[in-house]
């Protein structure tokens, strides 16, 4: 996995929840992020995510990690 | 088949009576009352405020005129139209006097006939007897009325004071000025001012000395304001003004009307040709998106099409260090077909993809798309409305529920305030431009929110004008700040708030906090507080406020943020629904609205059908017979992502150049280096065919049948007129390779491709070629709703039912200015060239715009003491490029701008990958740089030259016409 996609994947889904969490709290943002994703990803993109998050993640928000929790 | 049909000719069935070819001397009267008047013994009723003139055209009696035309303002300078009136002295103008009620109009008697030879007279002993080397001949004004006239003699000779001698001055490429033709009748001048609105031109001196002056020392077009629209030439009656082409060649034998190819206007012309060689472009009356006005690009920039570089014949090679093999069209596609299949053999079905193109027409893109979801098996399908307008879509269909413009052009005649964010019209869409500023001529009020000191500040006779010259990154809080204006005072239309929009308390609150003021902003924007008050005041007063908007809003890591924020702002003040308001997204290229319309996206099937909706797959899986694919793809940025990665293989690319149009150049060259195969349909070789193992020829616009969309939803019918060079046009191709890949497409015409489309798409469920031949053209939606399609959107509802608030917080492009990068760069374009300039670059248009420059205020340049053509290093965190300096007022300080119209510049090599959060539409507007001033070029433009002189040498030792074997 290269290193240079891994880490703008990283950067897009934080910024997608960065973007979402207007006086919300982490629940309500993953929520709206994970339909983002949902909608708008490939899956091989949110399989490298989750599978990021199962590595642990470092650079991922809390709101990302939720949001990655929730993908089907 | 469809038989061929001729608008121009035959006219259409909803305005039997209008001949669009017809010269009816003045404009129409906008009046709904109505006149009764007797010309010439024939009783009339016409609208009230219509000149004589008009009225005795529309009745077929043809009054002579030579300064008169039904686009220009009367001006009765000529005195030929002279009628005699009944209760009237002596023979006034019939181009300046008004029908009133019960006159009665005597158009034609001796002493009227004696009256006008005598005129014409005097204007034939000041003009050349070179009629039959003339190269008018054929088409003159002048030649008609004095054979109208009955002009036998000139009885005061041609031995008097005259012009005949006056130099021709042929400075510009595609005209020249030859004024001893000149019968000063200042048509030329008056569509500088009225229809182009640059005002270059004037009429200089009195009397006999009068002549029409382009007002610069040196005397010629091209060292003036000109800009080379056309209109001057389409205006003028006589050789003065005449295309070079028609000189060089003489008068074209037949036109068709078809559509231009370059921006997002669309404009209709007639390609007025000889047999199969277009003579000139001429901008069609009956085009209802430009009305008979034209810009350099689309009137005389069209030499690219049969330039020598067009490449003709299909090639193939295995590696991209290997020189090309030409070869047959069926192994061409034999050759692509097997490499994508071994590839998802391999690879898996997921390893391939394509890219849809926003020059190509609805149809081929459609077919494209539908190649990729059935014939690859996957949705990895996008094109370059990503790197545009994805944030369009995105933030349109979210707030208002359909992803385009709300109006049409003609609809910016009846705004009042008119808001232009992160645009350059003059530039990018001239022909809209010339529009909006003949309504800031009436009055209307123009707000700029743009970094940059933008041509449309500059207008003539503009009545007032505010600018907010905002930081680059800073839309959102601008926007924020307008609309905190407006609720904060109370200005917003509560009305329509109420009936036609939800959630709108959560957005008042938040748009109401503090932090959104004007003042609160005044430290992110760097615009003055009162200056944003003073302008959100003057939009929200207005009784019609539209707004216009582009690139530079889009093209942001908030862009889709920003769309939002605008729908925010339009739908709080009542400004959408009727005509003079609106969002107007001014798209970039032709097609792009149609290839968005038509399924590029990977997340969308055709009309905005999310491919995970079942009932909609289900839909496509039964009319395609194939089971359809419910996830999205991958986009541009991540099929790119993907191919370093290893994951993604191959690429079918159609009419588009990525390589030079992406950003991060240097990123692309490392994705495009990693596919097995990437398949280029072109008709150059382009930038990206550089990294190709197969090149299909395409086809340009005119070599083929289809329709373009333009900006305001207007489905256009492009026409062919002549051959296509390689044989077949895209879509054919298209249709061979899904075939040679197994997947069956059988199109006899496009016109059966448009068939399916509405079959499959709601809003175009009435389209068909037989309508857009009836009615010109569409703006769709067009349904059982729309019968004859949508000029304004939403006048009732919108799709979602009622318009939705979005809550838009600002936050600050992760790309900041830094002590090691203390410059922003912003990149954009210019009129002349055209996106990467593969068209443009094959052109006369060179001339004006022959290499990119990096523009930079006056104070950032004194700092680095840089002068005038420098040679300046620029730096990102993405690379390095070398650029000349042009110092600029139009910058701000802290600002440097580029345009990408030139490969060797590598601006995108300094654009880095930060995107738009909802999209990825790239963050080409806001670069952190630095720039210094270096005397060589940079390595990655040293490394280009080299690497691009080793493919053209591959490409010039093929074996053009030996055919050889693959395999051998």
């Amino acid at each position: 996995m290269s290193g240079t996609q891994i880490k703008n994947l990283v950067s897009m889904l934080n910024q997608i929840a960065n973007n979402n969490n207007y006086k919300k709290t982490d629940e309500e943002t993953a929520k709206i992020v994970a339909n983002h994703l949902q909608k708008f990803w490939a899956p091989s993109m949110r399989n490298k995510m989750t599978k990021y998050l199962a590595d642990d993640g470092p650079e991922l928000t809390n709101v990302s990690k939720l949001a990655l929790a929730q993908l089907k | 088949m469809v038989n061929y049909y001729n608008p121009a000719t035959e006219g259409t069935s909803n305005q039997p009576k209008f001949d669009v070819n017809k010269d009816y001397g003045t404009p129409a009267s906008k009046s709904t009352e109505t006149v009764c008047i007797e010309i010439d013994g024939v009783t009339l009723t016409v609208a009230e405020g219509t000149s004589v003139l008009r009225a005795a055209s529309m009745a077929d009696i043809n009054i002579p005129k030579l300064c008169a035309s039904d686009n220009l303002k009367a001006f009765g300078s000529c005195r030929l139209c002279a009628v005699q009136i009944t209760g009237m002295r002596g023979y006034p103008a019939s181009c300046t006097t008004p029908v009133k009620e019960g006159m009665v109009v005597t158009t034609q008697n001796n002493d009227i006939a004696k009256l006008r030879r005598n005129i014409m007279e005097l204007y034939i002993s000041d003009h050349p007897l070179d009629c039959l080397t003339c190269s008018s001949n054929g088409d003159c004004e002048l030649q008609d009325v004095a054979g109208a006239v009955g002009l036998r003699e000139v009885r005061y000779g041609f031995d008097g004071d005259n012009h005949l001698d006056a130099k021709i001055d042929d400075s510009n490429p595609y005209f020249t000025f030859e004024p001893s033709k000149c019968i000063t009748c200042s048509r030329c001048v008056r569509a500088c001012e009225e229809v182009q609105g640059t005002f270059a031109l004037t009429i200089e001196g009195r009397g006999f000395a009068s002549k029409v002056s382009a007002g610069t020392s040196d005397e010629n077009f091209m060292s003036s304001d000109c800009v080379s629209c056309g209109a001057c030439v389409q205006a003028c009656p006589t050789a003065t003004l005449m295309e070079k082409s028609v000189i060089e060649k003489g008068q074209p034998e037949h036109s068709i009307i078809t559509t231009c190819a370059y921006c997002g206007v669309g404009c209709s012309f007639k390609a007025e040709m000889k047999g199969e060689e277009v003579i000139r472009m001429v901008p069609y009356k009956g085009g209802k998106a430009n009305q008979g006005h034209s810009c350099v690009k689309g009137r005389f920039a069209f030499g690219y099409a049969t330039h020598k570089d067009r490449v003709t014949e299909p090639m193939v090679r295995d590696s991209i260090d290997e020189e090309w093999r030409v070869v047959s069209w069926d192994e061409a596609l034999a050759f692509s077909a097997n490499k994508i299949k071994n590839i998802q053999a391999k690879y898996g079905r997921e390893s391939v993809g394509g890219i849809t193109s926003s020059r190509c027409t609805n149809e081929e893109t459609y077919l494209v798309q539908k190649l990729i979801r059935a014939a690859f098996g996957n949705n990895n399908t996008d094109t370059c409305a990503r790197v545009c307008h994805s944030p369009t879509g995105y933030g349109l269909k979210a707030t208002i529920g359909e992803s385009a413009g709300t109006q049409t052009f003609e609809s910016v005649m009846k705004s009042d305030v008119i808001m232009v964010i992160g645009a350059n019209p003059t530039d990018a869409h001239p022909v809209f431009a010339s529009l909006l500023r003949k309504r800031l001529r009436e009055g209307a009020e123009l707000i700029v929110v743009d970094p940059r000191t933008i041509d449309l500040l500059n207008t003539a006779h503009i009545n007032a004008n505010h600018h907010l010259p905002l930081k680059p990154g800073t839309n959102v809080a601008m926007i924020n700040a307008i609309a905190h204006v407006v609720i904060s005072e109370g200005l917003e239309d509560k009305n329509f708030i109420e009936k036609r929009t939800d959630e709108y308390n959560a957005w008042r609150e938040f748009i109401l906090d503090e932090v959104n003021s004007p003042e609160a902003m005044e430290s992110i924007t760097t615009v003055n507080a009162e200056q944003i008050r003073i302008a959100a005041r003057a939009f929200a007063k207005a009784k019609n406020g539209a707004i216009y908007y582009g690139l530079g809003v889009t093209e942001h890591s908030q862009g889709s943020t920003m769309v939002m924020g605008i729908a925010n702002l339009a739908l709080a003040t009542g400004n959408i629904g009727r005509e003079g308001v609106g969002i107007n997204p001014l798209r970039g290229q032709n097609n792009v609205q149609g290839s968005c319309d038509m399924g590029s996206f990977p997340q969308e099937l055709p009309g905005y059908q999310h491919v995970s909706d079942d009932l909609l797959r289900g839909k496509f899986e039964k009319n395609w017979g194939v089971t359809l694919d419910n996830e999205p793809g991958l986009r541009i940025p991540n099929m790119f992502d993907a191919a370093i990665e290893g994951t993604f293989k191959a690429m079918y690319v159609q009419g588009e150049d990525i390589l030079q149009s992406d950003p991060n150049t240097q990123h692309v060259q490392a994705a495009l280096s990693s596919l097995e195969c990437l398949i280029v349909q072109d008709i150059f070789l382009n930038e990206t065919a550089l990294y190709a193992h197969v090149f299909l020829p395409g086809s340009s616009f005119l070599e083929k049948d289809g329709t373009f969309t333009n900006a305001e939803r207007r489905i256009n019918r492009v026409r062919k007129v002549m051959k296509p060079l390689a044989k077949y046009a895209d879509w054919e191709v298209t249709q061979k390779l899904s075939n040679a890949l197994g997947y069956p497409m059988n199109y006899e015409h496009p016109s059966e491709i448009m068939d399916e489309i509405a079959s499959l798409v709601p809003s175009f469920s009435q389209v068909s070629y037989k309508k857009l031949e009836e009615q010109g053209s569409i703006q769709w939606p067009c349904n059982e709703e729309f019968p004859d399609g949508s000029p304004i959107m939403h006048v009732e509802s919108f799709p979602i039912g009622n318009g939705r608030f979005a809550i838009t917080p600002y936050l600050a492009s992760e790309d900041r200015a830094n002590k090691r990068f203390p410059l922003l760069l912003t990149t954009g374009r210019i009129l002349s060239q055209y996106n990467v300039g593969a068209q443009t670059r094959r052109t006369a248009n060179q001339t004006w715009h022959k290499e990119d420059v990096l523009e930079i205020h006056p104070n950032d340049a004194d700092e680095r003491g840089i002068n005038d053509g420098d040679w300046l290093g620029i730096t990102s965190r993405a690379g390095d490029t070398v650029l000349k300096a042009k110092v600029s007022e139009r910058m701000q300080s802290g600002v440097v701008f580029t345009t990408f119209h030139h490969p060797i510049s590598g601006a995108n090599v300094i654009t880095t990958d930060s995107s738009d959060w909802a999209t990825n539409c790239p963050e080409y507007k806001v670069t952190a740089v630095q720039v210094e001033k270096v005397t060589s070029p940079s390595d990655w433009q040293t490394r280009y030259k080299k690497f691009s002189a080793q493919q053209k040498e591959h490409f010039k030792r093929s074996p053009k016409k030996e055919k050889t074997t693959i395999g051998r």
